[in-house]
């Protein structure tokens, strides 16, 4: 089901083009997505799976890695969320991004957590979609009020959490990454966002350019990535699967 | 607890047993003890109503026998002959003699008892007498010995045979045995009467049934046998009681009234033993027992009185039928529906009444002096088988006070137990009910939204004549739809911010698309406690009726979204800048939402402002 690589494309053209691998199982998206990626003169094709198992051989053995990953979440053979893994491993400059319907805070979180940096909706025009992967590798995060929302609510229960953790000296694995998970302007950009401000209107708002303020979001998706592995660390290490580091 | 106080009764009754088959012994009149001299015969100087007689007498001496009741006075001389001096200390002991009484032995006053110049005072009688000889008065050959007696009526005075002889025998062996019987013998039983009606009294007190009626209960058996005994301890007080407080006509007619009293309310006790407080055919007893009380006081009464104690022995005499009838029904009962206590008591009443007809007749009609009465002795029976009762009795409410307190907590626990369970399915019910609610929001959502979407754009296709933008904004609009109304599945209730950013987070792509400049100017605002799920989704279709409204039809080049909170009253504000509308004409689909919610609408419409406002509070 692997389509042939564009291969040739990498090295033409001046400015740097952006190879798209695409895990989706539905060929009428996978085809609506060669489109809108072939159209781009910033992005080519790498080529496309569609199942996980599938994608999992691809990556293995690959010798081109690939920039950009879109990845449906519903495989017939499994989650989208072990590409995302296995690729963010894999490959460390490579930035997987979801395909969502809806944009549901669920996924969308699960996703962010499995080393996502941000999703798509399927239903966005062809242009956009492009649009979305060139502006996400310039240092743009695409986030929802919604998702926002629940960050905060996270990084609240966190925050209680490590306060209650901290005499404990053994609990330092779990305390270290809670207080610094988000920085007060990380903080204040999501309360921002959580009540709807678009970026431009938070920028104007705080007197910083929206490149900041996108900086800011993407930087976030990295920290709850990485939060969601040392969160993994720590309750393998508490339940015993793991010896103490040091 | 209940053991131990088994063991002290077979211990008390044991004892019992062995004071009454010793009794006969000392009562009979014991040989004569090597040395002692008993003094029987000699000769009576009487004054009766001042009349004086002498004649030779033969002791004992019953004044009442002799008399009729008459009280008098009596002077016996008793001579006996010594062959020696003797050499070790003498002593004289009398069983019985009164009411009042002087000693003496050769013209020499060896002792004096009582008063002789007062009379219904004193009573000696009641109690054995030793008199210690001084040496030098006893000579060889003839010495006399004098005893003058002023005699109450119906006091039991006179004088029985005296013994004389070395102060050891005579002392230790006759005075002292008859004092124990006659003295401490007395004291022990008063003792144990009193101690037996006391615990029945506490019973009677502490026991208190809150009956169904409401009005506390009292055990009557407790309060008889309270009584009984109560009556008894002061009756056989009498025995050691030398001076009484009263003069003997009150005292004698009290001692009567006890004796009464102790009968009848043994009477009582077998009466609420029998069960027969609860049978009408057997209430009537009640008032011949009353009446015996009555009647011994009167009785008594005539008797001392008048002097003339026929009147009371033949009262007496009627009492004693009426309580063997008594006895006889009660044993009669007993057989029929036999237990250990009434058995017990039964026994104890035939054994009584046996005694008390021995002693009525030894005492009031017989000629022996110096015997003393046997039913203080049975009587002891009686009060060991009414301890036991009560005690069972108490012992038998304890238990089961215990079990109902058992059966009571049982029955809390049960109840604990059906409420737990009633919990449970209201629990159960509750949530079936919030998940039928939850069922029954998801359909009407996908009808009034999706669904109505879908199909209207199914017919926009069949007719044919549908362009394709309309179709695709019906699609979207579906779709968005959609998006909203998963959304709403986690817009916490009452927070209209977030569901407003979630709004604008939707549909600002389609505003864009359609080259409307977008305004937002929404104040962090409280949230609206009222707004409940459902009510949350009914506001987003609002919004989203209004803000489409705008993309439709209103050719406007801005949409303002204003959100704000005057003092807690949220208002929402959708404000565009297109051709407006008549204001007059409230769509329906937003009057109706508006009024499901509790929202004011209010609408203000001009070319180039349109304003579609919420109120809440």
């Amino acid at each position: 089901m692997l389509k042939p690589m564009n291969i040739e494309a990498t090295d033409t053209g001046k400015t740097h083009r952006w190879g798209v691998l695409v895990v989706e199982d539905d060929s009428r998206a996978r085809a609506f997505f060669e489109a809108s990626v072939q159209r781009s003169a910033s992005l080519f094709w790498l080529g496309s799976a569609g199942t996980v198992h599938e994608a999992l051989a691809w990556m293995a053995q690959t010798t081109i890695i690939p920039d950009v990953l879109l990845v449906d979440l519903g495989m017939p053979d499994g989650s989208g969320l072990d590409v995302i893994r296995e690729a963010v491993a894999r490959f460390p400059g490579c930035e997987p991004l979801v395909i969502s319907v809806f944009g549901d805070e669920e996924n969308v979180l699960a996703s962010i957590e499995a080393g996502a940096v941000g999703y798509i909706h399927k239903d966005a025009a062809p242009e956009d979609i492009a649009q979305t992967i060139v502006e996400m590798k310039a240092g743009a995060s695409p986030i929802s009020p919604m998702i926002a929302r629940r960050v905060l609510a996270k990084y609240r229960s966190l925050q209680l959490a490590g306060t209650l953790a901290a005499a404990p000296p053994e609990a330092a694995l779990g305390t270290t990454t809670a207080p610094s998970l988000l920085s007060a302007r990380e903080h204040e950009v999501l309360t921002l966002i959580a009540r709807g401000f678009s970026y431009a209107e938070i920028a104007r708002l705080k007197g910083l350019s929206v490149h900041t303020v996108q900086t800011h979001i993407k930087n976030l998706y990295g920290k709850l990535a990485v939060h969601s592995k040392s969160e993994a660390v720590f309750e393998a290490t508490r339940l015993g699967l793991l010896s103490h580091p040091g | 607890m209940f053991g131990r106080a088994g063991r002290a009764l077979a211990e008390l009754w044991l004892a019992a047993t062995l004071m009454l088959t010793a009794q006969p012994a000392a009562a009979a009149p014991a040989a004569p003890a090597e040395g002692t001299i008993e003094l029987r015969r000699g000769t009576v100087w009487t004054t009766v109503d001042g009349a004086t007689h002498k004649a030779p007498v033969e002791l004992s001496y019953h004044w009442d026998r002799q008399h009729g009741g008459r009280p008098g006075y009596a002077t016996f001389e008793l001579p006996f002959t010594l062959e020696a001096e003797p050499e070790v200390p003498w002593g004289i002991f009398i069983p019985r003699a009164g009411s009042v009484l002087e000693v003496w032995l050769n013209d020499a006053l060896l002792q004096v008892y009582g008063d002789l110049t007062r009379g219904n005072g004193a009573d000696y009688a009641k109690a054995p007498l030793y008199v210690p000889v001084p040496g030098h008065l006893l000579k060889a050959g003839e010495n006399r010995l004098q005893v003058r007696i002023r005699a109450d009526s119906a006091r039991r005075a006179g004088l029985s045979r005296v013994t004389i002889g070395a102060a050891t025998p005579v002392r230790t062996d006759l005075f002292e045995s008859a004092y124990a019987w006659r003295f401490t013998g007395s004291v022990l039983l008063t003792a144990f009467s009193l101690i037996v009606g006391s615990i029945a009294l506490a019973l009677w007190l502490t026991q208190v049934d809150a009956a169904a009626t409401g009005w506390r209960r009292r055990d009557s058996l407790y309060f008889w046998a309270a009584l009984a005994e109560f009556c008894w301890a002061i009756r056989v007080a009498d025995g050691v009681i030398a001076e009484p407080p009263l003069p003997w006509g009150a005292w004698g007619v009290l001692m009567a009234t006890c004796y009464a009293g102790w009968a009848a309310s043994a009477m009582m006790f077998c009466y609420q033993l029998a069960g027969w407080d609860g049978s009408p055919r057997m209430r009537w007893l009640r008032w011949p027992m009353a009446g015996m009380v009555a009647g011994t006081f009167a009785a008594s009464a005539i008797a001392l009185h008048r002097e003339q104690p026929y009147w009371l022995t033949g009262w007496l005499a009627l009492e004693i039928v009426f309580v063997a009838l008594f006895v006889g029904a009660f044993a009669v009962a007993t057989i029929r529906r036999p237990n250990v206590g009434r058995l017990l008591v039964a026994a104890a009443a035939l054994v009584t009444l046996g005694f008390g007809t021995r002693d009525w007749l030894v005492i009031r009609l017989s000629d022996t002096y110096g015997e003393t009465t046997w039913v203080r002795y049975s009587s002891v029976f009686f009060g060991i088988a009414l301890l036991l009762i009560v005690l069972r009795r108490f012992h038998a409410a304890s238990v089961q006070a215990r079990g109902s307190v058992a059966a009571l907590a049982e029955r809390v626990a049960q109840r604990e137990r059906e409420l737990a369970s009633t919990f449970a399915a209201l629990e159960q019910v509750a949530r079936d009910q919030a998940r039928t609610h939850e069922r029954e929001r998801i359909l009407r959502d996908m009808h009034d939204g999706v669904g109505s979407h879908i199909s209207s754009a199914i017919r926009q296709l069949q007719s044919g004549q549908a362009r394709p933008e309309e179709l695709l904004r019906t699609l979207c609009d579906s779709l968005d739809q959609l998006k909203l109304a998963i959304d709403s599945i986690h817009l916490p209730p009452g927070d209209v911010g977030a569901l407003l950013a979630a709004l604008r987070y939707r549909l600002e792509p389609r505003l864009a698309a359609a080259g409307i400049q977008f305004e937002w100017a929404v104040d962090e605002v409280p949230d609206v406690k009222r707004l409940d799920a459902q009510a949350m989704r009914q506001l987003q279709f609002l919004l989203f009726e209004a803000i489409s409204n705008v993309l439709q039809h209103a050719q406007a080049r801005t949409l303002r979204i204003e959100a704000e909170a005057l003092a807690g009253a949220v208002q929402l504000r959708v404000i565009d800048d297109g051709r407006g509308f008549d204001a007059l004409q409230v769509p329906r689909a937003l009057a109706e939402r508006a009024a499901a919610i509790g929202a004011r609408l209010a609408l203000e419409s001009r070319p180039g402002r349109t304003v579609v406002q919420l109120g809440f509070g």
